[in-house]
């Protein structure tokens, strides 16, 4: 099994240009990101969170996941599957991850293309923070916008003035993603 | 070395062939008219210089008189009509030159008229014309229409197409090959003789000496020409390959040699026939190295040099009829190329022995038989090249010897090759043909070669499931030890053992093997003498003790810049090939697991087992941890130590409890009964350090209520000794002795604490016959239902319990006697009825143990889902995140991201994921994926 990990992790498509600047070094950083992330994933497996889940992509590459959150019980998601796709840098857990929303998603922080705005997978970022730390936040944020620093300045208006709308406006933009 | 006399046999009968030597006696003298008297016949001889030369003075003389003559056309024309009259080839067809060809061909050319000397005019004629054509056109210009030789080489097609093409035709159809090319040859050569015979004897003395050659070697050309056009090669071929490898395989001894074998395996006796001439390997290797030298090259036996006069006889008559030259020499190559092979594979197949003498047995006989037959036939096939080698010449340099001797070597290499799997099964018997092999693996294509096709064999042979891993591991240790002989440097074994490592790997039950394998006590493997058993593979031990010295003198790493004998690594070395300085099996063997923690981790488990039995020393457990401590290093094995501690620290905590609590007064045993009120059993505890075991399978129930209270007062006595430290009782590990006494015999025997348990739940004081049920037994002793009726079926195979109805058992406490058995035998006497009793608790045994396992796996299985509930965590994320996915994907993801890897084969779980759709939790949707129901 090691073989094929091996393999891929080689040819692992680097998402930061930072990785170049310290391939020499790649080989062991990818093995020690790859345990960090073999680890989160076991831990999620063992302490599963209720509405978050997460699982890496079938490519076979722990580079990548996807995730699952269920929209939280009285939000304007209530009910709502959202996935989401996590980028792994090959010196994470030093750099944060790159975290964007897949299913189309109407929210004063997270802009059309699905990106976050976000503090802890900013300049926030600290090497405790896990994926489940990561989910359990934007879990949270779809409860309790943070207005201060909207993505989409009309979501935010909304939220604040009306709710109603506000959630039609959600309905109406959210999409589930088929399954492959 | 190589004699040149059958060079010069050969040439001489090749010219008496032509020049027979009676046909030239009877030649009349030549027409006197010309004045040429009893001159020495010219034959056209090239190494026979002097009577050419005298010869030759003689013509010019003729010519000039000759030319002096008037040139006259009519006189011309009429010399050309005797001359062609006479030398005219009568068609007499195909029939009696096949008829005649085994005569020595006197009488057939008489029949054909091609030996009576011609009239005296149209002698004069033949001489007239000859001078004309030596004066050739020059002088007569237009006027002379033809040369006579340029018709009679015309005349020579003609007959040959008319007459005899169609018949050699009807030969080539035959379907009856054997001999055939030899028909046809003899044939030829007849027809070639009565083509020619009346040109050599009175026609080419007319000619000046350099004359004679061109003109004889012009019709003999015609000749050729004609005779293989006739003949289609691709015919030929074939037969000509028979017919040389019917005969090289006498000549070459390779007859003998399968003839040899094959009685060898009809019978083993009766082979005392005293060989003086043998290339039989077994035969040479027995001799001294004097007997050695002459064994190929003197004492041909009859059969050979026969059939060897015979082969050359006939090659020449090939060579004459212009089949041989070139063609001939291609087809011989390939002939010999086939022998060469055939030979090393009937004289070395199977000779494995050491020391090995293959090689300069197969160079030996290269030298002196093989070269030996090719000189011979090359010198008689030739290419008649123009100006080519002289006479004396060889055909064949030392060079090509050297060459051939090569090609031997590569051959034996190629044989050695692909006898390689069984010569590893019997190694270390075989090793003298991995000495052979090392002789082949000179070059890198040939070691690219070796590796190839014996993975190749591998995989058929060996990596399937029909191998056991014992026996995996027994060939892989055979490898590792053959092909450390082959390639000190190690990189052919590096590359061999790659796909057998994979393999391993891909085993669940190959640590299990080598830790047991370690484990075994190598006592016994000396004793028995065997290399290994069925099931251990007790090798390892004896090479763990054994190796672990040489391993450890010379642990240097590449590092080392101080090594003179550094060598850089072979060029055909893998990238990431490492050198490992010794053949260490043991090394290679735990390497084959990316980390120690999965060696360990067996270790531990089995280490456990055999731990807790009851045993008096662990010297044993102690010696091999200490060896693999020597390899792995104190930190990794530190469990292991622990749990060794752990029983040689209770021994002592044990005693002293015991004391403490007064648990070891000596209990008045000896005979009593067992009322209730008896003295108390004895109470022995292992106290392990929980933190340290691997996690062990218990059976749990509730114990006896005295043994409970003994339980107790000896958990307050370790808690007295050792404050901070608690005792949590495993009931289902250890041994209880048991004594009944039954109304008319005791028992007493040493069993599993749960076998004592259910026996003592059927403990009574008054005579009724106690019967218990198993249902009220699992509920009276929270045991495991299926656990209390392997318990009882084993007081059944004791002869305790019956089975009076199912699942409900009753104390046996009268045996039946003899008699009554008899009754019940009804007619049976009294020994077939202890053998039916044998067999009955035999039975009994067996189903006890069947049951017993049977409680075992439930255990287990309850282990394994509790572990697939885990697994079944990462499916649902799996299915949840990257939705719905078929088996085989799911199978891969497993094999990735669960650390340690993923146990189940696919059909486990392919029922697994069965159990989750039909439990409504997993739907299965189109194309057979696996969907999460929300």
């Amino acid at each position: 099994m090691d073989y094929t990990m091996e393999d891929t992790q080689n040819s692992a498509p680097d998402a930061l240009e930072a990785t170049k600047l310290n391939s020499a070094a790649q080989r062991n950083d990818t093995q020690s990101v790859t345990k960090r992330l073999q680890a989160e994933l076991m831990q999620l497996m063992l302490s599963p969170s209720p509405g978050i889940s997460a699982f890496p992509d079938a490519d076979g590459n722990l580079l990548s996941w996807t995730a699952t959150i269920t929209g939280p019980t009285e939000t304007p998601y209530e009910g709502l599957t959202l996935k989401l796709s996590f980028t792994f840098p090959n010196n994470y857990p030093y750099s944060p991850p790159t975290v964007l929303f897949k299913t189309p998603i109407y929210h004063p922080n997270f802009d059309f293309s699905g990106r976050i705005c976000l503090d802890i997978l900013k300049d926030k970022w600290s090497a405790v923070y896990n994926v489940q730390s990561v989910l359990l936040s934007l879990q949270s944020l779809l409860g309790e916008p943070n207005n201060a620093s909207p993505l989409n300045a009309q979501a935010a208006e909304l939220w604040d003035s009306d709710q109603e709308e506000f959630k039609k406006h959600v309905l109406a933009r959210h999409r589930d993603l088929d399954d492959e | 070395m190589i004699s040149t006399y059958p060079l010069n046999a050969g040439r001489q009968r090749v010219f008496g062939s032509v020049f027979s030597p009676a046909s030239l006696e009877a030649r009349p003298p030549l027409a006197s008219s010309l004045g040429s008297d009893q001159t020495p016949l010219a034959s056209f001889q090239p190494n026979s210089s002097f009577s050419t030369v005298k010869t030759g003075s003689f013509t010019s003389l003729q010519h000039e008189q000759s030319a002096a003559a008037p040139l006259d056309r009519e006189k011309w024309d009429q010399a050309w009509s005797a001359s062609t009259a006479f030398l005219a080839v009568p068609n007499q067809g195909f029939a009696p030159i096949y008829e005649a060809r085994e005569t020595d061909g006197s009488e057939a050319l008489k029949e054909w008229s091609r030996l009576s000397p011609p009239s005296k005019e149209t002698a004069e004629a033949l001489s007239y014309l000859t001078a004309a054509a030596q004066q050739g056109s020059t002088s007569l210009g237009a006027t002379t229409p033809k040369n006579l030789f340029d018709w009679y080489g015309d005349e020579i097609r003609r007959h040959f197409l008319t007459n005899l093409r169609s018949g050699l035709y009807k030969l080539l159809k035959n379907p009856e090959k054997e001999g055939l090319l030899r028909t046809i040859v003899d044939c030829l050569q007849l027809a070639r003789r009565i083509y020619l015979a009346p040109v050599v004897h009175y026609l080419l003395p007319l000619l000046p000496t350099r004359e004679q050659g061109r003109v004889l070697t012009q019709l003999q050309r015609a000749f050729h020409t004609v005779a293989s056009h006739s003949l289609p090669w691709s015919t030929i071929s074939p037969l000509l390959g028979g017919e040389l490898a019917k005969d090289s395989l006498i000549i070459l001894g390779i007859d003998t040699l399968i003839e040899q074998s094959r009685e060898d395996e009809s019978s083993q006796d009766g082979m005392e026939v005293d060989r003086q001439y043998s290339v039989s390997y077994e035969d040479w290797k027995n001799e001294t190295s004097e007997v050695q030298a002459q064994m190929m090259t003197e004492g041909e036996n009859g059969r050979v040099t026969m059939a060897r006069d015979r082969l050359l006889a006939f090659l020449n008559g090939l060579q004459l009829v212009g089949l041989g030259g070139d063609k001939a020499q291609k087809v011989f190559a390939s002939v010999m190329n086939l022998m060469m092979t055939e030979f090393v594979r009937a004289a070395y197949t199977r000779q494995w022995e050491t020391p090995t003498a293959v090689p300069q047995h197969l160079q030996h006989w290269i030298e002196n038989v093989f070269a030996r037959l090719a000189v011979q036939v090359l010198a008689i096939i030739h290419t008649p090249a123009p100006g080519s080698q002289s006479p004396g010449s060889l055909d064949v340099s030392f060079g090509d010897v050297e060459r051939w001797q090569e090609i031997g070597i590569a051959r034996l290499g190629a044989l050695r090759t692909s006898e390689l799997f069984d010569i590893i099964v019997e190694w270390p018997a075989s090793s003298g043909a991995v000495e052979d092999l090392r002789h082949f693996t000179t070059h890198p294509a040939a070691r690219a070669h070796v590796t190839q096709s014996f993975i190749a064999i591998l995989n058929q042979r060996l990596l399937h499931p029909g191998a056991s891993t014992v026996e995996i591991l027994q060939l892989y240790i055979s490898i590792i030890r053959a092909f450390h002989l082959l390639d000190p440097k190690g990189v052919l074994l590096d590359r061999i053992a790659r796909p057998i490592r994979r393999y391993l790997r891909g085993r669940d039950d190959t640590v299990k093997v080598i830790v047991g394998g370690l484990l075994a006590e190598p006592a016994t493997a000396d004793a028995a003498a065997l290399p290994s058993t069925n099931d251990t593979l007790v090798e390892l031990s004896t090479e763990l003790s054994k190796a672990h010295q040489l391993s450890l003198q010379n642990n240097t790493s590449e590092l080392d810049w101080d090594d003179m004998n550094w060598v850089p690594d072979p060029i055909d070395a893998a990238t990431d090939y490492r050198k490992s300085k010794s053949s260490d099996v043991i090394d290679s063997l735990v390497s084959l697991f990316d980390s120690k923690e999965t060696f360990v981790k067996e270790l531990q488990t089995l280490l456990s087992d055999r731990l807790l039995q009851k045993r008096e020393d662990y010297d044993q457990e102690i010696s091999v941890l200490e060896l693999l401590k020597v390899r792995f290093g104190d930190s990794a094995l530190q469990a292991c130590e622990v749990m060794l501690r752990d029983i040689s620290d209770s021994r002592r905590v044990d005693a002293v409890v015991r004391n403490d609590q007064g648990l070891s007064k000596p209990p008045a045993r000896i005979h009593a009964k067992r009322p209730l009120n008896q003295p108390l059993p004895e109470l022995h505890a292992k106290i392990l350090s929980r933190f340290f075991w691997p996690e062990i399978q218990d059976q749990e129930f509730k114990v006896p209520d005295e043994i409970a209270s003994l339980q107790d007062r000896y958990s307050a006595g370790f808690e007295a000794l050792k404050a901070s430290r608690k005792l949590t009782w495993r009931n289902g590990l250890g041994q209880a002795t048991v004594e009944l006494e039954l109304s008319d015999r005791s028992f007493s025997e040493e069993v599993t604490t749960w076998q004592a348990t259910v026996i003592y739940a059927f403990q009574s004081t008054d005579d009724d016959n106690v019967t218990r049920t198993v249902s009220y037994l699992a509920e009276q002793l929270h045991m495991a239902a299926t656990l209390v009726r392997s318990a009882c079926l084993f007081w059944v195979s004791k002869r305790i319990l019956v089975e009076s109805s199912r699942d409900t058992f009753r104390v046996l406490e009268c045996l039946p006697t003899d008699d009554e058995m008899e009754a019940d035998a009804s007619g049976h006497n009294s020994g077939a009825a202890d053998l039916q009793s044998g067999a009955v608790s035999n039975a009994a045994a067996a189903a006890a143990e069947a049951a017993a396992m049977a409680a075992a796996k439930e255990t287990a299985e309850a282990a394994a889902m509790e572990k697939m509930n885990l697994y079944w965590q990462f499916i649902v994320g799996m299915l949840t995140n990257q939705g719905a996915m078929p088996l085989q994907r799911i199978v891969m993801m497993l094999k990735i991201v669960v650390p340690g890897g993923f146990p189940f084969s696919n059909e486990e779980l392919r029922e697994f994921l069965a159990g989750m759709v039909s439990r409504k939790k997993l739907e299965i949707v189109s194309g057979g994926n696996y969907k999460l129901v929300h």
